[in-house]
């Protein structure tokens, strides 16, 4: 399995600034790319709406219609404990969606600002950041997640519970939001040193051009042409970037939640539903094929969008 | 342009010639590098009658006796190596003690000291004589601090001078007399019925010097003294015994005994035929039991159930009586009688556990099948709790169990339990799973408040249950119990000679145990065992004891 | 040239300094702690301390590191937690040569088949057959292994009986096909991609415009330029791919009962065996350089204006 934020490769030098509108439109025109955005659009609006959308509650057992097939009142049947499978499913595109939304930006954000600093300050400012990148990247990006997540989860709940017992409120560790806090603090770990190095290269190239020379000599500030030339160059890469970077961290998620070391139970997860079903494949297809589907489907749109976007942004003519 | 091309291409072919090259070379020596001691014995596949066993089996962490703490290893090592006494499986499934390397023993009157005669033909796989002196350097190599032995204490320290040897103090214990060659004298400090039975058990196992202190790794070459021998086992691979043509009590007729480690799907591997002994799990349990399907002439049956083999363990939740919140029996209470242990294990476990009502499992010696539990009644667990000091469920503070493991779910029948607090008594309890060492060991110094475990007889005695889990100053109480009745009734019962006395003091002990509400017992175990039809002979016995000895595999 | 190299030989080292630096801490305040690991259930006090001093845990952290250091350098990778006594070092020898050769084949497989698909799909960009390309071998891999195992495994063990369950032996040998295959299938899509990428690039190249206008053939412009050419950046794909050949795929191997190295770093998760997970971490960083490294030397090599930069 890749890493969760994949390396984005080495920047071309922008070319003449290009319509944020063609772009769009070349977009739009293809089928594909609306297609899987809306799939995005719709599990993530799912997910982060769970508690207004599902029918059940996530943790409600019924051990007396423990395996039903889909009927009308579960649509997608129950699970080995009588839980409503749709309502896993979609609590599940909770988990996702905030994992991943979460761990994006914070590695996109770190990226940014770090990568910025590298490619505005120069010299020894980038070639610490190269070398910290470098080392990143030499380390097997699954293995040091794994290492994390399995390392570091019960010192942050524990940390989190003391913090709740002493300031007196609940809530944080019952609901495992604080585990969401273990799976993308270690994925953004991992994930900021791509963005970084395209924000880099970006801004290294950008140096070079003259227009950005007469800014500075004409006493503009670092901040207002990271604004204005920076960002609007490097915002379909950094794009492009943050689409695989989601469908990555939304994999990632569940591996790490199928290992045991992601979201607890019974925060639901399709990595723990996955884990917990796989072995009745023969039984009960159902259980198993309906998150990991889910799964599927999600991560190809997320490809495909972000090809799509990428030959958008790219268009070759033969 | 062109050759430079050219050159770009044959540096990329070169560079994967290189590798390749090197790969074939790991090809050639890794791979198939595992340890083989003994010289290897020609071809795979059976060379006399009795023919070769092919199973699953999983790494043992250890084949060392006198360290070996868990199951897995257990079952390796009890084929390996033996001891003074063993036990062994009738037909009816009646187990019993009988002479292994000792022919014979006699007890003193005051049963304090046991004289054991070793058999005059015991030998070593490599053809030397056991000697007294080596079962008295055995003992006290276990009970040496430095061999770092958990087991010894519990097995051996009974024994006179075990203490001094246990804490560092003497290298050697006066308790252990080496009359001559062939004759070896304990004596324990109390008469303990139980102690003969606790000699089955690894710890007491003979080892022979020169192999041990031959090095660290002497565990991949081992010179034991039981029915097989090791020939091969390469890490993550495979596991290979053979017969071992000294054995005193004559070669076993099962002439080879293959352990495949890096197994996948076991079901499907014995319905290939790649494997002749398997495990069911509870899906397939449907499917292997209906009798229009060959794979149910092959499933294993056991005296005690009409289906499945009873294994002498149980499940539980346990509550830890020193800390808050369950130091208050009436918390206590309410979470047991608030769960239906009987519908989780119907409906979760398919059935295919036997609910525990008390401790003992069925079968066992003083289980008593008129004990009486708490049993489930939701509208008592809440008034349990409405009596206890914190009035209702908002008043408790924050609960979590805690589950030795790994995985990435918490069992069905945890989760279930869970629910059933959340719903029956309104608590909600959080889960947390701890690797299971750190978790034992955490579990020693009170951590956890409340956890779930489950615990397998060693030998066949209640003290092996009761006593040991549920004694005051026991290192496995757990649940850090204190019951001076308690403490009572299991220290007499320690020395009671009268069977039928002793009986009834441990059933009162276990009543008291139950009423207290100490634990949530669970389940006790069975186990389901598919054979293929060319073995004779193979059989499930209700814990960890010796059973190639007797199989055999046609062709 | 040998400037870049140097520079980049010299980083090698430091880089695995910092590896094994952060997998010894990481360690170190896991949450497993390798005496209580060892002493599970019997755990006491006084045996505790003592086992602590024998494994040197009662030192300071600095020179725990240090000690960590200069074993690894003579090859000691210490000993495990879970095999008591087996050396980390045996445990993992004996695996690496499991892994290599079910990466070779599984990559062989997903050149042998991304490499044509790839270039095909480059040929027809933006038309069906691209998008159809794209979408299909992105489909295994996104439909993921925990979908495709099964199935694979329900087709061709249970059902046609045509492979065995489980087991390994040897790279000539049938176990390895199903583990290979699966791994190929996810491997395929990034293959397709990358192909489908450097061949676009190449076909938008002024020289390949010229060879067509000149009338050639599109089957020789298709050979003697656009593939060969496009092929080249797919050469430094191959050795960073070489080089994570030895991590393992864990959930392909765990499930199929391939001993590699990925079916023992998912055991030592699951038993915290520090000492085999830092081992493997500090010997999969390792090969990461090495292919690193190679991939560099050799880029440089096809590509002159790499070193200028």
């Amino acid at each position: 399995m890749s890493s969760a934020l994949p390396a984005v490769e080495e920047s071309k030098p922008p070319e003449s600034a290009r319509s944020r509108h063609t772009i769009l439109r070349r977009l739009v025109r293809r089928p594909v790319a609306v297609v899987s955005l809306a799939v995005i659009l719709v599990i993530y609006a799912c997910g982060l709406l769970a508690s207004v959308v599902a029918p059940y509650d996530y943790r409600a057992q019924n051990l007396e219609q423990t395996f039903q097939s889909p009927s009308l009142q579960h649509w997608l049947g129950t699970d080995r404990l009588g839980r409503d499978m749709l309502t896993r499913i979609i609590y599940g595109a909770r988990t996702a969606a905030v994992v991943s939304i979460l761990a994006v930006t914070l590695g996109t954000v770190l990226g940014v600002v770090l990568g910025g600093f590298a490619g505005y300050f120069g010299r020894w400012v980038d070639t610490l950041l190269m070398r910290v990148s470098d080392i990143l990247f030499a380390f097997p990006g699954m293995l040091l997640m794994i290492m994390i997540a399995a390392t570091l989860r019960p010192r942050v709940t524990a940390w989190a519970a003391a913090l709740q017992d002493s300031l007196g409120f609940k809530g944080l560790v019952e609901t495992g939001y604080i585990d969401y806090v273990v799976v993308f603090g270690a994925m953004s770990f991992i994930g900021w040193a791509g963005m970084a190095r395209l924000v880099r290269g970006q801004l290294l190239s950008l140096r070079e051009q003259p227009f950005v020379e007469a800014a500075l000599v004409n006493g503009a500030s670092a901040w207002w042409i990271i604004r204005r030339h920076l960002l609007p160059n490097a915002m379909p890469q950094i794009l492009v970037s943050v689409s695989m970077g989601l469908g990555g961290a939304v994999a990632a998620e569940v591996v790490l939640s199928w290992l045991g070391i992601g979201v607890q139970p019974p925060t639901p997860s399709w990595g723990t539903m996955i884990a917990e079903n796989q072995g009745m494949l023969r039984f009960y297809p159902r259980l198993l094929l309906t998150p990991a589907l889910v799964v599927a489907v999600l991560y190809l749109a997320f490809n495909l969008f972000g090809d799509a976007l990428n030959d958008a942004l790219n268009p070759r003519s033969r | 342009m062109g050759s430079r091309r050219l050159v770009a291409i044959l540096v990329g072919l070169i560079g994967l010639l290189v590798v390749a090259v090197v790969i074939v070379a790991v090809m050639v020596t890794g791979g198939g590098t595992g340890t083989t001691p003994a010289a290897e014995t020609g071809p795979t596949g059976p060379t006399t009658g009795g023919g070769e066993l092919r199973l699953i089996g999983s790494d043992p962490p250890t084949l060392d006796p006198a360290v070996s703490e868990d199951a897995d290893s257990a079952s390796y090592i009890v084929e390996i190596f033996s001891g003074l006494v063993t036990y062994e499986m009738a037909a009816d499934g009646k187990m019993s003690i009988v002479p292994d390397l000792a022919e014979k023993w006699d007890l003193s009157a005051d049963g304090r000291t046991y004289t054991f005669t070793l058999r005059a033909g015991a030998r070593f796989h490599d053809g030397r004589p056991v000697t007294a002196q080596d079962f008295k350097y055995s003992m006290e190599r276990a009970m040496k601090p430095a061999t770092l032995s958990t087991t010894a204490d519990t097995y051996l320290g009974d024994i006179v001078g075990a203490q001094q040897v246990l804490t560092g103090r003497a290298t050697s214990a006066v308790g252990i007399e080496v009359a001559d060659d062939r004759t070896l004298r304990l004596t324990i400090d109390a008469p303990k019925p139980f102690f003969l039975a606790k000699l089955t058990y690894p710890t007491a196992f003979v080892l022979d010097r020169t192999n041990v202190e031959s090095g660290r790794t002497w565990t991949s070459r081992p010179n034991g003294t039981g029915p097989f021998k090791l020939i091969e086992w390469q890490l993550g691979q495979r596991i290979v015994l053979e017969r071992n043509p000294n054995y005193y009590r004559g070669p076993v007729q099962l002439q080879r005994a293959t352990f495949l480690l890096a197994a996948g799907a076991s079901m499907t591997m014995f319905e290939n035929n790649e494997i002749d002994v398997t495990g069911v799990s509870s899906f397939d349990i449907d499917r292997v039991t209906d009798p229009t399907n060959p794979l149910s002439k092959q499933l294993i049956t056991c005296p005690g159930a009409a289906l499945g083999c009873p294994q002498f363990d149980i499940f539980y939740v346990s509550f830890n009586t020193r800390t808050a919140p369950f130091d208050d029996p009436n918390v206590r209470k309410a979470f047991v009688r608030s769960v239906n242990v009987e519908q989780i294990a119907n409906v979760v476990l398919r059935g295919l556990y036997v609910p525990a009502k008390g401790i003992l499992p069925p079968g066992f010696p003083a289980y008593n099948s008129a004990l009486k539990p708490l049993g489930f009644d939701p509208e008592a667990a809440k008034a349990a709790l409405a009596a206890s000091r914190y009035g209702s469920a908002a008043g408790l503070p924050r609960i979590v169990l805690t589950l030795p493991g790994g995985g990435a779910t918490a069992p069905g029948s945890v989760e279930a339990i869970l629910e059933q607090w959340r719903t029956n008594l309104g608590v909600d309890v959080q889960v947390q799973q701890v690797e299971f060492a750190t978790f034992l060991s955490q579990l020693n110094r009170g951590a956890y408040g409340l956890f779930s475990l489950g615990w397998i007889a060693d030998y066949i005695d209640p003290h092996d249950f009761l006593d040991i889990l549920f004694y005051s100053q026991s290192n496995q109480n757990h649940p850090g119990y204190r019951n001076a009745e308690l403490d009572g009734l299991l220290e007499q019962a320690r020395t009671e000679r009268d069977e039928a006395t002793r009986i009834r003091l441990y059933q009162r002990a276990e009543q008291l145990i139950v009423d207290d509400a100490v634990w949530l017992p669970l389940w006790h175990t069975k186990q389901y065992v598919l054979v293929s039809q060319r073995v004779k002979g193979y059989r499930v016995p209700p814990f960890v004891i010796p059973s190639l000895k007797d199989v055999s595999v046609g062709r | 040239m040998s400037g870049y190299i140097l520079r980049r030989l010299l980083w090698a080292p430091f880089v695995l300094l910092v590896v094994s630096f952060v997998t010894f801490f990481l360690g170190l305040y896991g949450p497993g702690d390798p005496v209580e690991v060892r002493l599970g259930q019997r755990y006491e006090p006084e045996l505790a301390e003592r086992l602590r001093h024998e494994l040197g845990l009662d030192r300071p952290v600095g020179q725990q590191y240090l000690e960590y250091v200069r074993k690894v350098v003579r090859g000691d990778l210490g000993e495990s937690i879970k095999f008591r006594n087996r050396p980390v070092a045996e445990l993992i020898f004996d695996r690496i040569g499991v892994s290599v050769q079910l990466g070779l084949v599984s990559m062989a497989l997903s050149l042998a088949i991304g490499i044509p698909l790839g270039l095909i799909a480059a040929m027809h960009q933006g038309r069906w057959l691209d998008t159809a390309i794209v979408s299909t071998t992105l489909l295994p891999s996104a439909i993921s292994v925990f979908v495709t195992i099964p199935v694979l495994f329900l087709v061709f063990v249970r059902t046609l009986k045509l492979l065995p369950a489980g087991g390994w032996g040897g790279i000539f040998d049938v176990h390895i096909i199903l583990p290979a295959v699966t791994l190929a299938l996810a491997g395929t899509a990034g293959v397709t991609r990358m192909m489908r990428a450097s061949s676009l690039e190449v076909v938008g190249q002024d020289y390949v415009r010229t060879a067509r206008a000149k009338g050639l053939p599109e089957r020789l412009v298709v050979g003697r330029h656009i593939l060969r050419n496009a092929l080249i950046p797919m050469t430094t794909v191959v050795m960073l791919s070489l080089g994570s050949l030895v991590e393992g795929a864990f959930i392909v191997e765990g499930f199929y009962g391939v001993p590699g190295i990925g079916a023992l770093a998912l055991d030592s998760i699951s038993s915290r065996d520090y000492p085999v997970l830092m081992a493997i971490s500090l010997i999969v960083a390792l090969s990461f350089v090495v292919a690193n490294l190679a991939a560099d030397v050799v880029y440089s090599v096809v590509d002159p204006r790499i070193r200028y930069r």
